[in-house]
This record gives C-alpha cells, structure tokens and sequence, in this order.
C-alpha cells in the first residue's frame, strides 16, 4: 500500500501541490485525475521521488520514503515499475534489449532464463515479433506496450502509469487500459494512474483522486462519480453535453429506472 | 551568479558519479560501448586533420626557412615539436570537443527531455554512475591513445608531403626527427591530453545531463557545450604550458 500525507510543493512562489492526502490499495486501479497544470504529474513524480516534496510523507507498505536511506530507497524503487507518458524506451536498444535491461541489471539470471522471462512478458501485453525492432519502428501502441512489458518485467509491487493513453485512439486506449487493469490484478500491485481520459477513468477506476489547482478536490470509486454532485468534478468529467446525457443514462440504468440493455458491443473485448 | 551555481552542479555532479555499481558487467559492457563511440568513432577524422596538419606544416616551415645556413633537417625537428606539443593534443581535442562532446550532450540531452534518465531513476540506478562515469572513463582512455595516433600520423603526414614536394628527402627528414628528441615532450603532449579529455566528456555530460526543454534546448545545450569545451581547453592548455614548459 501506498499513503500520501499533507504533501505540498512549490516551485518558487507557486504551490503546484497544497496539502494532498491519499491511500492506495494493492489490487486495485488508482487514478490520479485532473485538468493539465493540476498537480497530478508532480504528485506522481513526488511519489516515485524524482522530486522531493517541501512538505509531508509518503509511505510505501508503512515504511516512510524519503526519511530511508539511500539503499533502502533503492529497493523501494527496484519494486517500482513506471509507464511513462512518452514511454521512455532507450532509442539505441531493441524492444528485447530494451525489456530485457532491468534484468541485466539487477539478476543474475542466465541468457537462457531472460529472454525467456522477455518473451512471457511480450506474450503478455500481446505482442509477436517485435524481438528485434527498434523503438523509431514502433507505432505509439505498440511502444506503450513495450514499455509496459518493461514495467512489469521484474514483477514490481508498485506500477505507475503517467498518462498511459495520451496519443493512442480510442480503442489502443480501451487495450492499454484493460492490460493495467489485468495485471493489476493478476499480480495484486498498487497502480497508480495518472489520466485525463474518461474512458479509463469509467473502466479502470478503482479509487479515484481528483485535483483541482493542486488541491485534492474529490475522492471516491466509479461508482461515485456516476451519482457525484461536485460540480468541479463533474464538468470536468462529464464536459461535453454527450457525456452527460451518458451519465444520466448510467445513473438511470444503475437504479433500475431504465433497463441496461444497450445495443453496442464491448470495445474492450478483443 | 549563475556560473556558480552551475560550477557547484558540476562537482556534485562529479561527486554523485562515485556510487557503487548496482552490476559491473552493465557498466563494463556500457564503458566498452563508449571507448567505441569515442576511440573509433573519432578516428577517421582525426587521422585525417592530423596527416594534413603534418604536411602543412612541413610545407610552410620550408617556406620560411629559405636560409641556406639553417640545415634541412631543422624543418623535421620543427614540424615534429610542433604536432607533438600543440597539434596532436590541442588542435585534436578542440575537433573531439565538437565531434565526441557534442555526441555525449545530445545523447543525454535526449534522455533526459525523453524520461529515459527518470525511467533508469525509477529502476534505481544510479543515472550518474551509469551514464556519465562511463564516458569520462571512455574518453580519458581513448583520447589519450588518439593523440598518440594523431602524433605518429601528423610526422607521416609531414614526412610524406616532404618528400612530395621535393622538399625534403626521407633521410633527411628522418634524421632530423631522432636529432634532439625529448622524450618529455611526448609526457607533457599526454599530460594535456589526459586533462583536455576531461574536459571534452564532462563539460558536455553536465550540459547533456541537465537539459530542459525540447529539441530546441537540446541543441542549445549541445552548441554551449562544445563553445566552454574549446574555451576550457585552450585555457588549460597556456595553463599547462605555464605550468610543465
């Protein structure tokens, strides 16, 4: 489990993050959402510690993270696996070498037993024959997933996603999604997602924390947002006159008023 | 103010470069992987500025010695001291400042501005001691080396040029090379070497590695970079000569 405590951060006079408290379970989707310049790309990056908070407390299983030392921090972060938004594959490497890299460097493994563990992991986020690519020949949805298979490789405690659908269609998107949800899952880790994509927001969120100017404006499941009456929240959620024809629709099918029968097929099935 | 603060980034950035290894053979294999990149990458084109600087100076030394009294094998002696003091060490770190310097600052630059610093951060390795140290030890290996093969190449180019132009015949010249060599000359050419490669591959590391922004800064990061590199060097350079001469 992850906890935040009364986190702040400036940079320089500007208080980008004011106070923010959260918990997040393993087995479950934490989606850290919100407006751009909220707050929740600089709460993530406090939280994996590439910055240091002015003010507050994260905890991972209890242990306080930026009181440990040096060692220990490192093997925090060695059970920390990370999706970036431009998913930060290393250009000079192949999708194996690339997946293959924190095997190198923190088991001692033999060849034989890494590329095996690489192959699982690309089986896992469906991916074939991509061994010997390189990034640049990679489409966006593929390198996310790439990256993913990156992230999970060492069969991390704790997956943080920034911005895992930012350039991806709709349905790459609903994929990408789907993939963190079930591995999630799977392997009981604490995900931490941080998005602006009400798709994932509405499959995937488990506890979900939104901020507002850098404050924590609302928290609470998906379920809740359906029946939410924040108006902050809500037009940010639901800001199109669409989306908020879908959530009184969905507030009506979950009291019963209206059957929940709707004629559309599963997007997230493949 | 800000030249300071970035003198004070600099050395915690060469203090943080000293942290256990989290595995060896990454960093041997990632050290082999930059003395290619800047021992062999460099080397063509420090071959070729150094045939061509020994055989403009040959050229022009003769061209001013017209003094029948002034024996030929003096122009050897003074296209010899000249590449093994100034141009070998010099001139061929001021290219390396642009070739191999502005190849480590882009390179970090791009992955710092792609995450790819914070995503080796995340795993918990020390992004100092992988990416930087490596190439500091790269290039005061290799660079050293090519100033020997810049010294051998520009006394051949010489020699060659020499001979083509009917100079100087390759006796002669021969001759004047071995006549009061000081083999200290050759240390004091390693000495700035060993210093000039320093600074080739750690100015742009810090350039590189604390780039923010995009493309655009990176390229500003890359062209500042090899401006303090040359800049660095010729000051180390009149320090040095100050200094051992």
């Amino acid at each position: 489990m992850i906890e935040v405590k009364n986190i702040q951060k400036k940079f320089g006079d500007k208080v980008v993050i004011e106070n923010v408290s959260a918990q997040m379970k393993p087995g479950q989707c934490n989606l850290i959402i919100g407006a751009s310049g909220s707050g929740k790309t600089v709460l993530m990056k406090c939280m994996v510690g590439l910055l240091t908070p002015d003010q507050g407390e994260i905890f991972y299983q209890g242990e306080n993270f930026f009181s440990m030392r040096h060692e220990q921090r490192t093997a925090i972060r060695k059970e920390i696996g990370m999706l970036f938004q431009g998913s930060a594959l290393f250009d000079s490497l192949s999708v194996e070498q690339n997946i293959m890299f924190p095997l190198d460097m923190f088991t001692k493994d033999s060849s034989a037993q890494k590329l095996k563990r690489v192959n699982e992991v690309l089986e896992r986020v469906s991916l074939k024959d991509v061994n010997h690519k390189f990034p640049a020949e990679l489409s966006g949805g593929m390198k996310k997933r790439v990256a993913l298979a990156r992230a999970v490789v060492l069969n991390p405690k704790y997956l943080f996603c920034d911005e895992p659908n930012s350039g991806l269609d709709p349905q790459t998107s609903l994929v990408i999604d789907k993939l963190i949800k079930e591995l999630t899952v799977e392997f009981n880790i604490t995900t931490v997602v941080n998005t602006h994509d009400m798709n994932s927001v509405m499959e995937t969120g488990d506890y979900i924390l939104y901020m507002y100017q850098g404050k924590k404006e609302w928290e609470g499941t998906r379920q809740d947002i359906i029946f939410s009456n924040n108006k902050l929240l809500n037009d940010f959620i639901f800001a199109s006159e669409f989306l908020k024809d879908a959530k009184d629709m969905r507030m009506l099918e979950q009291t019963g008023k209206i059957p929940n029968v709707r004629n559309m097929d599963d997007m997230t099935k493949p | 103010m800000s030249l300071l603060s970035d003198i004070g980034r600099f050395l915690l950035m060469l203090k943080g470069m000293f942290k256990r290894p989290e595995k060896v053979s990454m960093y041997w294999k990632e050290l082999m992987h930059q003395c290619m990149e800047i021992g062999f990458g460099s080397l063509g084109i420090v071959a070729i500025i150094s045939v061509f600087i020994g055989a403009v100076s040959t050229i022009q030394t003769a061209y001013q010695l017209v003094s029948p009294l002034v024996p030929l094998t003096t122009i050897a002696q003074i296209v010899r001291d000249t590449v093994i003091l100034e141009f070998a060490p010099t001139l061929v770190c001021i290219v390396l400042a642009g070739v191999a310097g502005s190849r480590i600052a882009s390179e970090l630059g791009n992955m710092r501005v792609s995450e790819q610093i914070d995503a080796l951060e995340i795993m918990g390795v020390n992004t100092k001691t992988y990416l930087i140290l490596p190439k500091i030890a790269a290039a005061m290996l290799m660079i050293p080396l090519l100033v020997i093969i810049a010294m051998a190449l520009g006394i051949w180019g010489g020699r060659l040029a020499g001979t083509a132009a009917g100079i100087i015949s390759p006796t002669i010249f021969d001759k004047g090379l071995a006549d009061d060599f000081l083999p200290y000359n050759v240390f004091f050419a390693l000495t700035k070497g060993y210093v000039f490669s320093f600074i080739i591959s750690s100015v742009p590391a810090f350039y590189g590695y604390y780039v923010r922004g995009g493309a655009l800064e990176i390229g500003r990061a890359s062209t500042k970079a090899v401006v303090v590199s040359c800049i660095l060097i010729l000051f180390a350079d009149y320090i040095l000569s100050a200094l051992l001469l």
